[in-house]
């Protein structure tokens, strides 16, 4: 990893630059505390409303106008509500960094956030989700995160929200909320590629210098969610040809010192299709499914830590239990020093793959920045990977993973047997 | 053929072989033979037996995969620099040496199944695999990659093996590498791998059912059930990627949709189609896309449908603003946006080591350039002229093809 060279400015806004020689193109990141996790209780879907409202026009000119001011530079962009961040995301040749950065803090900082664009956000919201009502892996997502957060909780429905909440969302309700989260406190700037640490850092002064600082209320604090039991669901949708199936379970936060005993223990059991033991009994050895992987979140909640397969409804049932049974290994020990090894061997090769590109390094100097894992976080995590145990490995599946407690959802045709 | 690219920014190889195998390369009843092939070339040799690959390039943290088109089969591996000659070696030992063993084919044929199975959730696979199927009556185009599921279970151990005898040898391959080292040396170890293999004795000649041209346009609808939103798409006949309006070809695409996908993203959004359609609220999503293939292809645009919208309203829009394209010159600062946006995607893409390995590959293997630079001069050369005039020869009636798709109601 090349030098991170990091500042604050004086309204809190954190800045984290690498740059890297020989590259024409710059990735930028600004990630705000604006995501799910702050969103207000049982409002799913504002955050995402909000965000992508603030791309469609501001103060000083109309949508088109500032689209066609982006598309002048060549530039890509998006604003995202994750879980924890709305990150605005985007790519420019290095020499109109300043010009980048100038239309993005227009459009965080002084959207017009007028009332035909949030109709229009509303309207091309809806169309998605109708659309993700017949996508086998959007409904599946959507019933798992049903099972297992309480209403109220701010994973309780994806991303784009619930559609009562996208219908009734008011024009106050959303500037209100940009009012109070898009803020600089707490937010993370991050340019990587084809820069130099003092033209990003003019730039980043220039455009957001004068962002005022303001005093974000965080209150989120939800208690903790456990699985008390097993929990399933199967949602029927129509003329479909393939099952999608959700194990899962409530994660835990980056910040929890165990998170890197997590990401080894994700990657012995299922986080890749071909390395990982899942996979490589579902796909390789009983040719159950094409794909096979699971995933867990960064965010300062309990993000979802999944397993997620594509099957026929023929084999649902199979594959359920041969996932399951990989686990019940992993939770007694069973795994070969090797899976241990290689498993950790990937995590780390991978840090190194992941230069290779200047999104891959910004993502990564993200994570990092957001969840304050410390200025020699690129140093220490390798050898941290590599220190993993195997009685990490099994205590962690043992906490996190109970084979026994689990959430189950199903998406697509009709299953010939039912879960039990 | 060899090819090297110097990228130092990152302490990594990026590998990529393209066989001269694909689609294009099948007879009906085998349609699929290629891309089932190229899950086969992961089940091991003698000296790599079957998961050696796998947790190979696993313990480097390697970004790998391949793919399948209707032109070419594709391997690559991203590798820390330290194991190039490893990625070399697995490469070059499974282009001549894979198993394909009776027992793994019909083990991989449920998953090749269920690959299928799951492109078939997607209402835009079905439409487009129908509407590619109208647009060609003689070229293998037509088939599609993956084949109908019935040809994927009727495939052969034997079948597959003589497909790979026939085509995956050096003297029907290019390998393309990008990295962390001297371009010299990078193909000095490759030739070092690659060169003492046998070459495929049988590889014939290419094939050739030149498609006649279209006289009429062509239509076809989808129906299913479930309720998800309408789609239109058209396809019109394309030129191939060395003939010389490809690089216009490419400029319009960028016009008519601008260099990003998906309605949410921020850019694209000064785009033609994106302006006439989804800021006026008649679709939800728009796209156009234009590949550099081998023998002429199909030029797509199409639109996902706001709820409630009619198949047959956007289609005429779609259809008045490529008339536009095709009478008018864009205006000077819509052509400096546009020119602007196609070379910084093209900076983009090829900042990502894997990806200008890529790019390389395609560009080479479709006969488009002979570099990255000579494509990104044709690229920089394109005129506004030369986009009008490639906008009037594409967007023809006689050589249209139309889709819809119809969501119905609830089956269940």
């Amino acid at each position: 990893m090349n030098r991170v060279h990091r500042s604050t400015l004086a309204n809190g806004l954190r800045l984290a630059v690498v740059p890297i020689a020989d590259l024409r193109s710059t990735s930028v990141l600004l990630a705000v505390e604006a995501g799910q996790w702050f969103e207000p209780a049982g409002r799913p879907g504002i955050a995402r409303l909000v965000a992508q409202t603030m791309l469609r026009g501001t103060k000083r000119r109309d949508a088109a106008s500032w689209a066609s001011a982006l598309d002048d530079l060549g530039a890509v962009a998006r604003l995202d509500a994750g879980a924890h961040a709305a990150v605005f995301s985007a790519q420019c040749l290095g020499d109109d960094l300043g010009a980048l950065l100038a239309l993005m803090a227009e459009a965080v900082r002084t959207p017009a956030l007028a009332d035909a664009e949030i109709e229009f956000v509303r309207g091309q919201t809806l169309a998605q989700l109708e659309k993700d009502e017949r996508d086998t892996r959007a409904v599946s997502d959507r019933a798992w995160r049903q099972l297992v957060y309480p209403a109220g909780h701010p994973f309780h429905a994806p991303a784009i929200g619930d559609p009562a909440v996208v219908r009734s969302a008011t024009a106050d309700e959303i500037r209100a909320y940009h009012q109070r989260a898009i803020a600089p406190d707490g937010a993370v700037l991050i340019v990587a590629g084809g820069t130099t640490p003092e033209a990003a850092k003019k730039a980043a002064e220039d455009a957001l210098g004068d962002w005022p600082k303001r005093a974000k209320g965080r209150d989120a604090d939800h208690p903790p969610v456990t699985l008390a039991s097993t929990k399933r669901r199967v949602e029927l949708v129509p003329d479909k040809t393939q099952s999608d199936v959700i194990i899962g379970w409530p994660g835990l936060p980056r910040t929890d010192p165990r998170f890197t005993a997590v990401r080894v223990t994700n990657m012995v059991y299922a986080a890749d299709t071909f390395a990982s033991r899942a996979g490589n009994v579902i796909r390789d050895q009983l040719g159950l499914a094409y794909y096979v992987f699971s995933g867990i979140g960064a965010s300062c909640g309990q993000s979802p830590w999944i397993v997620r397969m594509g099957v026929n409804p023929q084999n649902v049932h199979r594959a359920i239990e041969v996932a399951l049974d990989e686990l019940r290994k992993i939770t007694v020990g069973q795994i070969a020093d090797d899976d241990i090894a290689l498993a950790k061997d990937k995590l780390v090769g991978e840090l190194d793959v992941a230069l290779e590109s200047p999104a891959g390094v910004a993502a990564m100097v993200l994570e990092a920045e957001m969840f304050d894992l410390g200025d020699d976080h690129f140093e220490r995590y390798p050898r941290e990977l590599r220190a993993v145990t195997k009685d990490q490995v099994v205590e962690t599946a043992r906490t996190f993973l109970p084979p026994d407690r689990y959430a189950l959802a199903v998406a697509g045709p009709a299953l010939p047997e039912a879960l039990v | 053929m060899l090819y090297a690219l110097e990228a130092r920014h990152a302490p990594v190889v990026s590998l990529w072989v393209w066989y001269h195998v694909g689609g294009r390369n099948e007879v009906p009843g085998t349609t699929g033979m290629s891309h089932f092939l190229e899950h086969m070339l992961f089940k091991g040799t003698q000296k790599h037996p079957k998961g050696d690959l796998d947790r190979l390039l696993a313990r480097y943290g390697a970004q790998w995969n391949a793919f399948t088109s209707e032109d070419v089969t594709c391997y690559f591996e991203t590798v820390p620099k330290a194991h190039y000659k490893t990625a070399l070696e697995l490469e070059s030992d499974r282009m001549r040496n894979a198993l394909i063993s009776l027992e793994e084919t019909e083990a991989e044929r449920t998953v090749i199944v269920s690959e299928r199975e799951g492109y078939e959730n997607d209402p835009s696979f079905l439409l487009g695999e129908e509407l590619q199927a109208i647009a060609f009556s003689r070229h293998t185009y037509g088939q599609g990659v993956i084949g109908s599921k019935d040809e994927i279970k009727l495939m052969t151990r034997d079948g597959l093996y003589a497909h790979y005898r026939r085509f995956y040898a050096p003297n029907n391959a290019y390998v393309v590498v990008t990295g962390d080292d001297e371009p010299e040396r990078l193909i000095e170890e490759a030739a070092a791998a690659f060169g003492p293999l046998d070459p495929s004795t049988d590889l014939g000649e290419p094939p050739k059912a030149p498609e006649p041209e279209q006289h009429g346009e062509r239509r076809v609808t989808v129906h299913r059930a479930g309720g998800t939103l309408p789609i239109v798409m058209l396809a019109f006949r394309a030129p191939r990627a060395t003939d010389p309006r490809a690089a216009a070809i490419s400029a319009l695409t960028v016009a008519l949709a601008g260099t990003s996908t998906g309605s949410d993203g921020a850019s694209g959004r000064s785009s033609r189609l994106h302006r006439a359609l989804v800021e006026t609220g008649l679709a939800a999503d728009v796209d156009a896309s234009f590949q550099l293939m081998k023998d002429p292809y199909l030029f797509f645009v199409d639109a996902t449908l706001r709820p409630g919208i009619k198949h047959a309203d956007v289609e005429r829009v779609l259809l008045e603003e490529l008339a536009k394209l095709s009478q008018d010159l864009l205006a000077e600062a819509e052509f400096a946006r546009v020119r602007r946006q196609l070379l910084a995607a093209t900076a983009f893409n090829t900042d990502t080591i894997t990806w200008r390995s890529y790019r390389c590959g395609q560009l080479l293997s479709t006969g488009a350039a002979n570099s990255i630079s000579e494509w990104y001069a044709k690229l920089a050369a394109v005129t506004r002229e030369e986009i009008r005039d490639a906008a009037a020869g594409l967007f023809v009636e006689r050589s249209r093809n139309v889709g819809h798709f119809v969501p119905e109601g609830d089956a269940s």
